[in-house]
């Protein structure tokens, strides 16, 4: 490569990076709206852990008893629709469908989004995240292998690096008008489909492996992790992209969508099962190794904090995996998106403080403490969700107009099943520029 | 004349012992209790023996009286005082305690006579089982003739508190004896109230469950 | 989109139009919105020194190194406390490894040794934290779930026995192996430790714990200057800063020096034995030996070295 190639490459990723700054800040009343809005959350939550990190993590409704929360909950959701996310990428490239391309880069970067809200989840619930070097090779001492959450910090920064390379590349190179090289994103996006599965696996062992709560140490947890995970990462790129179409006139091709919803569909079933038989084995055997599932879904001697919550995840599992067994429900986006919204909160509920918040309760000397969030953790909460959302739009603000720009290659195949318009959709929609 | 008037008199013309006065009234002599800054282990009142059961040294064993000296102090009574002069009665104490100078004596210890553990002819000493004379501080062996598995754990430290090093190179131990703990006209270990109760949420969640479990029955 | 022509446009740099003025203002908003919600994290900054942030871990801490940590420990606690303390690195002795045994027969459930703990170990007043929890149990099973820990009538109520816990210092402990950054091990004379220097205050040893054993400075501990413990160790009982775990130690800065125990010595029926497991003469080895002993939640495989057992 001569000096002239080198500052070639540099001219056109600098115009890349002022692009996409540019396209990042422009936008529509709307979409300032919505900034604005996003980012005073972001400052809410912001400055409530600042004041967490000054007091101390007294200010939540954590305790010796219940000693993860509403953080650790909300940490293994983003794992999931993280890892959820990704998994465009198993048809797209392990069945060579070229209509799901555009799409995984959707997926990915909202697997950045979903990962960055996971590790900010895991700093504020940090007594000393000032300390955070003395995990660093070298000058720390870092567990490994021992410990599964040296594992999963490993593993969830592999996963953002693998999806910050993959989506940057092929957007760079779409800017560029040029065809990607294979070599530098194929291997790449094999790995991250592995990467998926183990970030949400290794999720899943930090609390199965933990002999003292009966409510996680089991083997299901693992598969109920990812199928949970394909319930939520599928559910929300759905109405994320009905949310594209309808703001900013982006559009959506029907095939992906029915891919996604064929996912969803199946999982919901399996997630149900999978939570049917955890509660068959939890109340038929008896004994107190069963008393966490007791709270949960019953509630012990008077104290039943969780039992709505956890009720209603149920009732959102089944009535949206009724909707989406319902022909006549999947093919209005209106009542797709109703469907994928109580799918994506039912999981939420579930994996999130059905799952890590009972797990303590009774405590391991079986004294009875409920968890109730201080406003402080909501606004934390609050704010961590906003700043993943204000990341999401910002990557697709720079992504989208990049991927309107014509494909390289000159024979790109129609499928068929994309020609057949579904009379709801307007044909317009229907359609990926081309 | 009173036993009131009669304990004036005793006090007036006969031995004295206004020194062991704190202990006299049932509290625990303060070397042997070193729990920091908590007052010092008392009996309950009802189950309160006239003797105590521990004594400091060079004092003779005796009762109390209910008086006080003019500075504040107990005054008890040697038992040598009246037991050189008396008949000593068999029967006592295995059914009723003596009427005078024993008011408020609890006894409850397997029915025994006062004689199965004092000495009927030298009330300064107990009596073992086969007669021989003891000293008041080596109580423990007499309680051992009945309780061997508590003294088999006490001589193996499992069985009474202690104070110091467990390693015995590097430092001193001293430890509670019997009477330390237990009464042994009424050896049954007394209830307490307990100290200290939790101030956290487990504690507060679960008075406020109680409290709403009895509000609504 | 409607501004796509614009933004096709627009210069590449210079030429301050209407818009990019609205960015500029929005993003110098946007900052100082910023710097006003991060300003606790300054004032708590202010508290902290360089040496104590960039403070190696203990293991790796020379001895010249942790003289000098432990000088600026006492000197830091005499500003703000105005109390003298000494503060020493007591390390186990060789042929030493600690065990604990209690007789429940014998305990009368007073919560003395909970007391005496809180006060020797400089735990904060105003949660009343201990490192030992007196469960009232009823009598008839061993179910922790029928136990309760608040109960405030004369003790010992004839129909209950008393099961107080505390750190079980386990042979495999869960604690241990879950910790990210080495933060916490066990020790040659079996005692599991916390480096509260080292402990990012992420509470997976909390959850990993089946005893409920270790406790988190949720705030940073208070103490009445009066009321504060000097004889401090740096692995024991010295003041903990906020964020922390920290957990029972068998009072290594007395256990080490062959002393018993703070919650032994407030014991008033002699429920507590403790002693050197490697000494086949001691009081321990004696219990292990002649009564029939067992550990708490054995199925989960922690292999305590604290004990139970029952006389009768």
């Amino acid at each position: 490569m001569n000096k002239a190639e080198i500052n070639d490459q540099v001219t056109s990723y600098r115009r890349f990076l002022w692009k996409a700054v540019r396209d990042a800040t422009d936008g529509s009343a709307w979409f300032y709206a919505w900034m604005i809005l996003l980012t005073a959350l972001a400052l809410v939550g912001l400055h409530a852990w600042a004041v967490q990190v000054r007091d101390g993590l007294a200010v939540t409704g954590i305790s010796d008893h219940v000693s993860w929360g509403l953080y650790i909950a909300n940490f293994t959701f983003m794992v999931g629709l993280a890892a959820g996310g990704v998994m465009m990428v198993i048809p797209a490239y392990l069945y060579h469908d070229r209509e799901m391309h555009d799409l995984t880069i959707v997926g990915e970067l909202l697997a950045i989004a979903a990962i960055v809200m996971s590790i900010c989840f895991v700093v504020v619930d940090m007594g000393r995240p000032e300390r955070f070097w003395h995990m660093f090779p070298l000058v720390g001492r870092f567990n490994w292998p021992v410990s599964m959450l040296t594992w999963d910090v490993l593993v969830l920064n592999g996963y953002l690096a693998l999806n910050l390379h993959i989506s940057g590349y092929l957007l760079y190179k779409r800017f560029l008008g040029e065809r990607p090289s294979p070599k530098w994103y194929v291997p790449f996006v094999y790995l991250s489909i592995f990467w998926a599965i183990s970030i949400h696996t290794v999720t899943a062992f930090l609390y199965s492996g933990l002999g003292g709560r009966p409510l996680w140490n089991t083997a299901l947890l693992a598969p109920r992790f990812l199928v949970t995970a394909f319930i939520a990462g599928p559910a929300f790129i759905i109405v994320l992209l009905f949310i594209l179409r309808r703001f900013g006139g982006v559009p959506v091709a029907l095939r992906p969508v029915q891919i996604l919803v064929n996912i969803v569909r199946v999982t919901l079933l399996i997630n149900l099962l999978m939570v049917a038989s955890e509660l068959f084995t939890e109340l038929y055997s008896g004994g107190s190794h069963t008393a966490s599932g007791h709270y949960l879904f019953f509630g012990l001697h008077g104290a039943n904090a969780l039992v709505p919550w956890i009720w209603s995840a149920v009732a959102m599992g089944v009535i949206s995996a009724v909707m989406f067994l319902r022909p006549d429900v999947v093919t209005k986006p209106i009542w797709l998106t109703v469907a994928c919204a109580l799918a994506f909160a039912g999981i939420w509920i579930e994996k999130g403080m059905g799952l890590i918040v009972p797990a303590f309760i009774p405590s391991t000397l079986h004294e009875i403490v409920e968890y109730f969030p201080s406003l402080m953790e909501w606004q934390i909460t609050a704010g961590i969700w906003a700043w993943g959302m204000l990341i999401l739009t910002v990557m697709l603000k720079i992504a989208l107009p990049i991927l309107r720009q014509p494909h390289p290659e000159p024979n790109h195949a129609v499928s068929r099943e994309n020609a057949s318009v579904e009379a709801d959709l307007p044909p317009s929609l229907a359609h990926s520029q081309r | 004349m009173t036993p009131r008037a009669a304990t004036t008199l005793i006090i007036l013309g006969f031995t004295l012992t206004a020194t062991g006065g704190q202990w006299l009234l049932g509290a625990r002599p303060t070397n042997t209790e070193a729990t920091s800054a908590e007052k010092p282990f008392r009996t309950p009142a009802a189950t309160r023996s006239v003797v105590p059961p521990h004594r400091p040294e060079g004092t003779r064993p005796s009762v109390a009286t209910g008086l006080v000296n003019h500075h504040g102090e107990a005054v008890g009574v040697a038992c040598m005082t009246c037991h050189t002069t008396r008949e000593p009665n068999r029967e006592n104490g295995l059914n009723a305690v003596p009427r005078e100078f024993h008011q408020g004596l609890v006894y409850a210890h397997a029915g025994q006579s006062c004689l199965s553990c004092h000495h009927a002819e030298d009330y300064d000493s107990l009596r073992l089982a086969d007669g021989r004379k003891l000293a008041f501080d080596e109580a423990q062996n007499l309680c051992a003739q009945c309780h061997g598995p508590q003294t088999r754990d006490y001589l193996n430290g499992s069985h009474g508190g202690m104070k110091g090093y467990w390693d015995k190179t590097k430092g001193e131990r001293t430890r509670n004896t019997c009477t330390d703990c237990h009464d042994p006209h009424a050896p049954a270990y007394p209830a307490w109230t307990p100290v200290f109760p939790p101030r956290d949420a487990a504690a507060r969640q679960q008075a406020e469950r109680e409290a709403r479990h009895q509000d609504n029955h | 989109m409607i501004e796509t022509s614009e933004q096709t446009n627009a210069p590449e740099a210079g030429g301050m139009d209407r818009r990019t003025a609205l960015k500029v203002l929005g993003a110098t908003l946007g900052a100082a919105a910023f710097s006003q919600a991060i300003a606790p994290l300054t004032e708590w900054a202010e508290n902290m020194s360089l040496d104590e942030y960039l403070q190696k871990h203990y293991r790796e801490l020379s001895p010249v190194d942790l003289a000098m940590v432990m000088a600026r420990m006492e000197k830091q606690t005499k500003e703000q406390t105005g109390v003298d303390v000494h503060i020493q690195d007591y390390r186990p002795q060789p042929g030493v490894k600690f065990g604990y045994a209690l007789n429940l027969s014998v305990c009368v459930g007073c919560r003395r040794c909970a007391k005496a703990c809180h006060i020797e170990n400089n735990h904060d007043r105003p949660s009343g934290n201990s490192y030992i929890r007196v469960l009232e149990m009823e009598k008839g099973s061993l179910d922790l779930a029928k136990g309760r820990v608040n109960y405030d009538h004369p003790v010992p109520h004839p129909d209950k026995f008393y099961m107080p816990v505390q750190c079980q210092q386990c042979d495999k402990p869960p604690c241990v192996s879950v910790c990210p950054v080495e933060a916490t091990w066990k020790e040659s004379d079996g005692i599991v430790v916390v480096d509260y220097n080292w402990c990012i205050g992420c509470r997976y040893c909390e959850a990993a714990c089946p005893y409920h054993a270790r406790r988190f400075n949720w705030t940073k501990p208070q103490v009445p200057a009066a009321e504060i413990n000097p004889d401090q160790g740096y692995l024991s009982n010295r003041l903990r800063p906020q964020g922390v775990m920290e957990k029972c130690t068998f009072c290594l800065h007395r256990s080490r020096q062959g002393k018993l125990p703070a919650c032994l010595e407030a014991c008033p029926t002699g429920a507590r034995v403790f002693g050197n497991l490697l000494d086949p003469e001691s009081e321990i080895r004696w219990v292990l030996k002649n009564k029939r002993v067992f550990v708490l939640k054995e199925d989960v495989g922690t292999q305590p070295s604290f004990f139970y057992f029952f006389d009768e």
